[in-house]
């Protein structure tokens, strides 16, 4: 190689495009990222003076042992876990959902107009709660749908805005007519015993973890077995093929955008009837993005989504501890969840490529 | 060290490439001379492609040595293919369809300054075309170029980054008879006056006319390389394909009742892009109506019209057995038998990330076959598909859940007809069917579209090969301008059809 011109001699890092990685260590891949931002999560905390072991104990040891923790967690999964599904329905059409948070807020609203108006009778006053505050999502995402489907208009912006048009609208509300009269406090006046998922008789666990598992299972089925799951996994590949193949590409996105504006619904349903008892204004503590994040490290995978979401709630009630105890910041959680999202993302890079060192 | 001989260009010598266990480059010595136009012939997976890539560094092989002018070289990636002087046209153009011509250009070349270069740039952009005799606008947006405009906007990419060797691949799959020959007088000038030029190509006659050498490639390995004239087409073919091998026209012997009826088509379009005057014509039972035309002159708009896909500002058709079906969507179409192979298969009749048995299950689980809604089966293992994978003769599958991107041209055209003919078609629309497959693979293509033909099926096909057409149709219309300009029945003259299409 003695005559090789100058560019053999280049060295340092260099990039090679992969063979396609198998599931198998894909998902390897996947746990790797999400331990390397739980690492570097961690360090960042300890830099901030909360020492390793009050770590351990607060995320790992105080969730697993006592159960009150461990119950605490399964609440805060539950809505995680539904507008973790409501991303993933509509991320499997790529139909992309960034207002999940202002359907939440409108099913919500529906259930509370249930709730305080008393309407029907008590015994199916849950369910009627229920339905509505599915049907109230609907409600916020089909002006979006229409105009994606109509007129092409980019989904992104206009569910995005549609979140502050509801959360305006809801501190309308909470402001005006809906004032709790009994305290002046800007939120609802709290729901009847019978406007409140029942607890299912283990510590403050209640029925809407039953609800989110019951989901899950549906969404599972949805996806992976039912022929609405094929089309969704062709249109999602190539929304071309989809048209040329028959598909109708605008009722499945119409579907979609209903599936996923009911769930965002119930997801509303589930702070307010399961954590709350109330509607309030401070409690869309960024559930709706947390979802979208949720479904991304699933793969938009609803066992997955279950996994993750019992992680983030891990982290909300570690978090609430650090906060009492240590003085720490509750963005510290989002921080740790931006951490884990952004690890997960770059690990994209080393599925498709491998670097080779030379030197 | 190796031996050099300083006499050529290039010389790969025994380049071996593989992608785990399957070998695309088996020891490969390919040599090319200054100054001279070489083909490489060779069906689809023949490694000709492969080995471009290796030359042009988008592969690295896993043996072998390259040298450029007697100094051996390592190519690490396409930029260091680009310094070495080495610029490739893709088959499939990259171009950026927003951009002019000129800024096209000065994305691939390495300028200091966009700006203050510009003018430059402008100014060597026209000497070169000058000197070459090319006639393009710099300035209007490729995307509303002709393709043949737009390879000239490739060719003029590697010129401009001073390229002493070109590869073409294919270049001539997307071009008419006449705007061929005008881009094969530039390739001979380049040729003259220095640049070594590799032609990657099926087509046998423009390889014969215009190369001084023709290398083939099968199955990984050179064959031979010749002069041509040395050899006849039929022994040429053998080297290429292991066997001889030529197609014959058939006639249909049984044309039946009207089977499609299309009257008074209007499309109206603006912007360039092309629309459908009054067209009228019909299809029987048992015929093959070839549609003859130079690429866009309506032939995708006629397509998507007919299957549904776009809409249509008057005019109606008729289908034997259902009526007009002029209103209904492709999903209502396809019920009525109606079956789709379009000209662009990467982009429109597969999904590459997709498995090879979803892309194929997917008309069968539409029509509801394979489970019901509740449940459709595994399709991993499914028999119907293992079966239709045999028959289509579709190779390079060794599992049915692998992306059916890995599929090469060839056998990714044979999945979609299989897909399309899984159920009895009744009308079958074909557009360029057999663009860029290899002979044996086109010649499967054509017979499937025959059987159909034969089993009762009125088949459209619209082709901008006009060797094509004049093989299979029964009965040709030429497409000009958004019109069928003439109609002939088979067997018709080839000149006046050619006339009648650049007319």
């Amino acid at each position: 190689m003695s005559s090789a011109s100058n560019i053999n001699k280049r060295k340092g890092v260099k990039l090679e495009v992969r063979d396609p990685m198998s599931f198998a260590n894909k998902f390897i891949v996947l746990i790797l990222s999400i331990f390397t931002g739980l690492f570097i999560s961690f360090v960042i905390l300890i830099l901030s003076g909360v020492s390793g072991s009050a770590l351990w104990k607060e995320f790992v040891v105080y969730i697993v042992t006592s159960e009150k923790n461990l119950s605490s967690v399964l609440i805060q999964a539950s809505p995680f876990v539904v507008a973790g599904l409501a991303a993933a329905v509509a991320f499997r059409a790529r139909f992309w959902n960034i207002g999940i948070e202002g359907q939440m807020i409108f099913g919500a609203i529906a259930a509370t107009y249930i709730a305080i108006n008393d309407v029907g009778p008590e015994p199916t006053r849950l369910l009627l709660m229920f339905i509505a505050a599915g049907f109230g999502g609907v409600f916020w995402i089909l002006l979006p749908a229409f105009l994606k489907i109509k007129l092409d208009v980019n989904e992104i912006i206009s569910t995005l805005l549609m979140n502050y048009i509801a959360f305006n609208f809801l501190l309308h509300l909470l402001y005006g007519s809906w004032r709790d009269p009994s305290t002046g406090f800007p939120n609802s006046e709290q729901y009847d015993v019978s406007e409140i998922l029942p607890l299912l008789g283990w510590q403050s666990l209640n029925f809407s973890s039953v609800i989110a598992v019951l989901l899950v299972i549906i969404l599972f089925w949805l996806f992976m077995s039912s022929r609405f799951g094929f089309v969704l996994n062709v249109l999602h590949a190539s929304s071309d093929m989809a048209r040329y193949t028959g598909i109708r590409v605008s009722l499945v996105i119409l579907i979609v955008t209903i599936v996923s504006g009911f769930l965002s619904g119930i997801c509303g349903f589930l702070v307010s009837a399961g954590i709350e008892s109330r509607m309030t204004q401070s409690f869309f503590i960024g559930f709706g993005f947390s979802g979208i994040l949720i479904s991304f490290l699933a793969r938009d995978n609803p066992i997955g989504i279950l996994v993750v979401s019992l992680l983030f709630a891990t982290l909300v009630i570690g978090g609430q501890s650090l906060q009492v105890f240590y003085q720490i910041p509750f963005a510290m959680v989002q921080l740790m969840q931006a951490i884990i999202v952004m690890c997960v993302a770059s690990s994209e890079f080393f599925i498709r490529y491998r670097l080779i060192f030379s030197f | 060290m190796v031996k050099i001989n300083q006499n050529y260009k290039i010389k790969m010598e025994k380049i071996t490439k593989s992608f785990g266990d399957f070998l695309a480059l088996d020891d490969v010595t390919f040599n090319l001379d200054h100054g001279e136009v070489h083909s490489l012939l060779g069906e689809n997976g023949a490694g000709k492609s492969s080995l471009m890539n290796v030359l042009s560094g988008i592969y690295a092989p896993d043996h072998g040595a390259i040298s450029i002018d007697g100094k051996v070289v390592k190519i690490n990636g396409p930029s260091d293919a680009r310094f070495l002087g080495i610029g490739m046209v893709h088959q499939h153009f990259r171009l950026v369809k927003s951009f002019n011509a000129l800024d096209n250009i000065a994305l691939t070349i390495n300028q200091t300054s966009y700006y203050s270069e510009k003018d430059n740039l402008r100014h060597k952009i026209l000497k070169k075309m000058d000197e070459i005799g090319f006639d393009l606008d710099l300035d209007s947006p490729v995307g509303l170029l002709s393709v043949a405009e737009q390879q000239r906007v490739e060719i003029l990419k590697v010129l401009i980054a001073g390229a002493s060797i070109i590869i073409l691949d294919e270049p001539t799959a997307v071009l008419t008879d006449e705007e061929a020959k005008g881009f094969f007088k530039i390739i001979r000038f380049l040729a003259s006056s220095g640049t070594s030029v590799v032609l990657v190509t099926h087509k046998l006659k423009e390889a014969k006319e215009f190369s001084d050498k023709i290398s083939v490639l099968r199955n990984g390995k050179l064959v031979d390389t010749i002069i041509p004239g040395k050899l006849d087409d039929e022994a040429l073919i053998k080297l290429i394909v292991g066997e001889v091998f030529a197609e014959k026209p058939q006639l249909s012997k049984n044309f039946g009742e009207e089977k499609i009826v299309i009257s008074d088509l209007n499309l109206h379009r603006s912007n360039h892009a092309m629309g459908l005057t009054n067209i009228n014509f019909k299809i029987h039972e048992g015929e093959i109506y070839g549609i003859a035309g130079v690429g866009g002159n309506g032939q995708a708009e006629l397509s998507t019209v007919l299957m549904g896909l776009t809409k249509l500002n008057s005019g109606s058709i008729k289908l034997a057995g259902y009526g007009d079906i002029t209103k209904f969507r492709t999903d209502q179409r396809r019920k009525c038998g109606l079956v789709f192979i379009p000209a662009d298969r990467q982009k429109y009749a597969l999904a590459g990330e997709l498995s090879v048995a979803d892309n194929y299950a997917v008309a069968s689980i539409l029509r509801g076959d394979l489970g019901s809604w509740m449940g459709v089966k595994k399709l991993g293992k499914q028999q119907s598909i293992l079966e239709a994978i045999a028959e289509f003769n579709i190779y390079g599958v060794q599992r049915l859940n692998q992306n059916a991107a890995l599929l090469s041209g060839g056998n990714a055209q044979k999945l979609v007809i299989a897909r399309e003919f899984s159920s009895k078609p009744s009308v079958v629309i074909a557009h360029s069917p057999s663009r860029g497959l290899d002979l044996k693979a086109a010649a499967f293509v054509h017979k499937q579209l025959l059987t159909a033909r034969d089993g009762g099926a009125a088949v459209l096909l619209l082709s901008e090969d006009l060797d094509e057409i004049m093989l299979l149709s029964d009965t040709i219309g030429v497409i000009n301008r958004g019109r069928i300009t003439a109609e002939f029945s088979s067997p018709a003259d080839r000149q006046i059809i050619g006339k009648a299409m650049v007319n």
